[in-house]
């Protein structure tokens, strides 16, 4: 039972911290009435400014698995630092992250890329 | 005499600045093994070209090595994580065999929640059942490495008190082999950002148990990350170790009647020219404090 609730928790939270709004979704995580009372209780005292800080690190840790990762990249964002960072924005948003290496991401990155231009 | 350690990153700049530092200064190396890895088409974990640099490195100076992952994610709850933690096992196992690491630790937390790539170390409630899972993670990582810990990880945010935090870890260590690594920076940084004094923090802690001590330096979040203009202080390891983390180090490693080893952390492409003295002033203060 505990460990349910525990892994609904992680769930809600990996969607949290990955979503647009990680602080909207997070409120809403909080009031899902699948969790414990304890788990909700705990996620609706989550610092808003620390859960936002720690979405920003998720994203950054990324965005440098991409950069390590794509042999396009490093030029992409001499190029155009402003058009890139807004593509890996739209990127971030609408795949979760699952590349734990930088060519994993890179591959999942090139075919999000791809089916974007199509 | 403590040992005096440095982590070797997978940065080409990092390593040939380092170069002489590397070879000459330190008594032991402490490295990411999943930095040293890429999965392959078959799927599989291979290692990367780090990784024969470093085991040659190793092989050539007869330092020893010891392992500090941050991927592991040793409090994860989530089935969906149970395949990959398998394939890193095995990898961890074949690592071994090269490095025979000293010890293997990774930070506490979860640092794949729900299973995705999330790679920043997040913080577990700190209830029982956390407590087995990471017990459980920890004496998965022991069947390879006899000797095994958890670090106090930086989380900025929290699912409890993070003053409950120390006795939280001592329960998880309290088992055969399972030790802590005491990061004194990730004291002060989360002390800093939640509002304590980080002396209440290690009054509290099992010091009984730590067998390695962090120390790293980090900076300021900009001021433009947050609508409320706040900034945290990172954990980013790219600037000098501060002096109120020294002055912690000067008190609380006397208190460590276990201690084997003090590492000090660099992150990579965070090493410049100017920064290579800074390093070796630090190996040198660190050496130092230990004679006293």
């Amino acid at each position: 039972m505990r460990e349910r609730d525990d892994e609904l928790c992680e769930e809600l939270l990996a969607g949290a911290l990955t979503a647009v709004d990680p602080c909207s979704a997070l409120r809403i995580a909080a009031r899902d009435r699948r969790l414990s009372s304890a788990a909700r209780e705990r996620l609706s005292a989550i610092d808003e400014d620390g859960f936002r800080i720690s979405a920003l690190l998720v994203a950054r840790l990324r965005f440098e698995r991409l950069l390590h990762g794509h042999p396009d990249v490093p030029a992409w964002l001499d190029r155009d630092a402003a058009g890139f960072t807004e593509t890996f924005r739209r990127y971030h948003a609408a795949v979760p992250p699952t590349g734990f290496f930088p060519p994993d991401e890179a591959r999942t990155f090139s075919a999000w890329l791809a089916s974007q231009q199509r | 005499m403590i040992p005096v350690g440095l982590s070797l990153q997978p940065d080409v700049v990092f390593l040939d600045l380092l170069h002489d530092v590397i070879r000459d200064e330190v008594d032991y190396y402490e490295l990411a093994p999943e930095t040293l890895w890429f999965r392959s088409s078959s799927g599989a974990l291979e290692p990367n070209g780090f990784h024969r640099m470093f085991r040659e490195l190793a092989a050539s100076t007869q330092k020893p090595v010891v392992a500090h992952g941050v991927g592991f994610s040793v409090g994860g709850a989530s089935s969906a994580d149970a395949a990959r933690r398998e394939s890193w096992l095995e990898r961890i196992r074949a690592d071994h065999a090269v490095f025979r690491f000293g010890w293997y630790t990774d930070h506490l937390g979860v640092s794949a929640l729900g299973g995705l790539a999330t790679t920043l170390p997040l913080p577990v409630p700190m209830t029982d059942a956390s407590v087995t899972r990471i017990r459980g993670a920890l004496a998965a990582l022991q069947r390879i490495v006899p000797d095994v810990g958890v670090e106090n990880s930086v989380f900025y945010y929290h699912l409890g008190d993070p003053l409950d935090e120390p006795e939280f870890l001592g329960h998880i260590v309290a088992g055969p082999g399972h030790h802590l690594l005491l990061d004194l920076h990730n004291v002060y940084t989360t002390a800093l950002n939640a509002g304590f004094d980080p002396r209440a923090y290690l009054a509290k802690l099992p010091l009984d148990a730590v067998i390695e001590i962090h120390l790293s330096g980090g900076s300021e979040s900009p001021a433009a990350w947050l609508p409320s203009g706040r900034t945290k202080r990172l954990d980013s390891h790219d600037s000098a170790v501060p002096e109120p983390v020294w002055a912690l180090f000067d008190e609380v490693w006397p208190r460590c009647p276990n201690l084997r080893g003090v590492t000090l952390e660099r992150m990579e492409d965070t090493v410049t020219v100017p920064d290579v003295a800074v390093v070796r002033a630090e190996l040198h203060r660190a050496r130092e404090a230990l004679r006293r």
